[in-house]
């Protein structure tokens, strides 16, 4: 069984489709990566998965279960973090975490236990008002954890940490991915999704661009990194026109060719031949961030 | 069975919120003061004109020998019931809507919808749970009023030398002046809530509670003008202010209390009866709350509206 499986999940605003037919798998157990830039429909699909908006068309099963039709048996064991934490200011963490538990028949015993988890017991009798905003960040995870839940979403949990609390959220995730709990990560930051993440998916304007194994997307992400001097404008119009190259990028002074890296040499060759002068040409080894780039921006 | 777990679960939540809240202990603060401050009023008047300051000596006449009778019996067992339950009605009703836009409103402000539904997902059994609670929290004021309102009333009572005289039948009306008292503002709290819910937030429930309170009010008024049309007053009786007038008059008689006393624009030929009243406010009452219920229940909570 699936933790996650959308079928042709839509969700239309008026003319504005936010999410567009999403085929989307987690399986049992997996860490998984959810990318996208800003407005790609990333937290729309969460929120339709936790059954907060609901689909225009299409189903969301949540651990087997119609999310629409069962809300409550989909969501009984699932935690979330969604958007930016939210709890009530005039009451401390753990009576914030003792509503939540009430409201969802979870025994209070819990609260204690995830305080600990996410090591806030210390000022957990203080009220959420006067907690930083990793704080709040933090005791949004354990709000996520109260249900002990199999299936966890987390939709930027280190917005708002530092150094080294991200760090530590960063090897909270991997204890509880370790635990066999299905994760479900959002972040913009791709060098931790990188590191905690078996698969991702990609998207963007609300539909799936990219999905898959993070080792095979790398591999296909993988190109040549030119440098020319001056404008790289002639550069990359010139590199276009190659119908053997798939995408080309530019960030900074640098040049992403989405081709073979074996075609470094007859891509040196071509720039030269046009009179343009290259500095520095070579394979590029690419990284999730990379990968996301050029898929998110196939034009400069 | 489990609907109902649920609905318990939710409502043991709901509870905590509303005890632990601030406003709610503000607002009930500012009832409280006003209470009081408006038996103290009452004292100063009947001290004056009977002179208890001066052993009679010096006395004033400020009030009919009718309308300051009405205020002892405001200050003494029983009548103080009815004096309570009717500024419960009055300034109190204006604050619960107050309150009712706070609970409502606040969880789309602070963003805390989304995490609750997440945990409960049934939305009806949440609106509920919040009504409930809500119910069960204006009933605690109305409580602790009572035993203000009494104590003050018999301290002042006391140095008037006002007679008390306190029945087992009036410990025994108690309840249904306050059930009366509840019904009374339910209405009113189930617009702020459906405003709330509608406007996703707390200023659109005070708004929706308050600007309805003051058309219903400014309209209902019609009716305590003598020489309208038969017609048009059955139809203005159908307004909720004609039919609460009537539900807070009961209140009053109840514990020996005659409202017309004090304001003499008060007709109670005028007013529609007992059971109308009660039908009405029961028919506003589910409009409003279906609103409330049929818009929550179709509202997308989060994502890139």
């Amino acid at each position: 069984m699936n933790a996650i499986e959308t079928i042709e999940l839509t969700k239309r605003y008026g003319k504005r489709i936010a999410v567009d037919q999403l085929n989307l798998t987690v399986g049992t157990g997996e860490v998984f990566g959810f990318l996208g830039p800003n407005g790609a429909g990333k937290t729309t699909t969460i929120a339709m998965l936790l059954g907060l908006v609901k689909p225009t068309k299409g189903r969301a099963l949540v651990l087997g279960y119609d999310v629409q039709r069962e809300p409550a048996l989909a969501l009984r064991r699932v935690g979330a973090m969604i958007e930016a934490p939210a709890f009530y200011p005039y009451l401390s963490g753990a009576d914030n975490l003792r509503v939540l538990a009430r409201a969802g028949g979870i025994p209070l015993e819990r609260v204690q236990r995830v305080l600990e988890t996410v090591e806030l017991s210390e000022r957990a009798r203080d009220k959420v008002s006067t907690y930083s905003q990793g704080m709040k960040q933090r005791l949004a995870i354990a709000a996520a954890l109260l249900p002990d839940p199999e299936l966890i979403m987390l939709d930027e949990p280190t917005n708002g940490l530092d150094p080294a609390g991200t760090v530590e959220i960063r090897n909270l995730i991997r204890e509880l991915a370790a635990s066999g709990r299905t994760i479900l990560l959002c972040s913009h930051l791709l060098h931790e999704v990188e590191q905690l993440c078996q698969r991702v998916a990609i998207m963007k304007d609300g539909k799936l661009i990219a999905s898959g194994d993070v080792a095979t997307l790398l591999r296909r992400g993988q190109g040549v990194r030119v440098r020319v001097q001056g404008d790289p404008g002639p550069a990359v119009s010139l590199l276009r026109t190659l119908t053997w190259v798939g995408s080309v990028m530019v960030q900074g002074e640098t040049i992403f060719v989405n081709a073979p890296a074996d075609r470094a040499g007859e891509i040196n060759a071509l720039l030269i031949k046009a009179d343009i002068i290259v500095a520095e040409i070579g394979a590029s080894n690419s990284s999730l961030e990379e990968f996301f780039l050029t898929v998110t921006k196939a034009e400069v | 069975m489990e609907a109902r777990t649920t609905f318990t679960n939710l409502l043991a939540a709901e509870w905590m919120k509303i005890v632990r809240r601030p406003m709610a202990l503000l607002l009930l603060g500012i009832f409280l003061t006003l209470t009081a401050l408006q038996q103290t009023l009452w004292f100063l008047i009947v001290a004056l004109q009977e002179g208890t300051f001066s052993g009679g000596n010096v006395t004033f006449g400020l009030l009919s020998t009718a309308a300051i009778e009405q205020i002892k019996r405001q200050l003494s067992l029983p009548g103080v019931f009815g004096a309570m339950l009717s500024a419960i009605n009055g300034t109190g009703g204006i604050l619960a809507v107050i309150l009712t836009a706070g609970i409502f409103g606040s969880d789309f402000n602070w963003g805390t919808l989304r995490i609750l539904l997440t945990r409960a997902p049934n939305r009806g059994a949440y609106l509920s749970a919040k009504l409930v609670a809500l119910q069960l929290a204006l009933l605690s004021a109305m409580v602790i009023t009572l035993i203000v309102g009494i104590v003050l009333a018999l301290l002042f009572s006391g140095l008037l030398g006002l007679p008390q005289r306190l029945g087992i039948v009036d410990l025994l009306l108690l309840p249904i002046g306050m059930v009366r008292a509840l019904l009374v503002m339910l209405p009113y709290t189930l617009i702020a809530a459906a405003s709330a819910i509608v406007g996703r937030s707390v200023i659109a429930g005070v708004g929706g509670g308050l600007i309805f309170l003051a058309f219903d009010v400014s309209a209902g008024s019609l009716n305590t003008i003598g020489a309208v049309n038969p017609l048009i007053r059955a139809l203005v009786n159908l307004l909720l202010q004609p039919n609460i007038n009537r539900l807070i008059i009961e209140n009053s008689r109840m514990f020996g209390l005659d409202q017309s006393v004090l304001t003499s624009a008060l007709d109670l030929n005028l007013l529609p009866s007992q059971w109308q009243a009660i039908i009405v406010i029961i028919v506003y009452s589910a409009i409003f709350g279906y609103s409330a219920y049929r818009t929550l229940n179709r509202q997308d909570i989060g994502g890139a509206g």
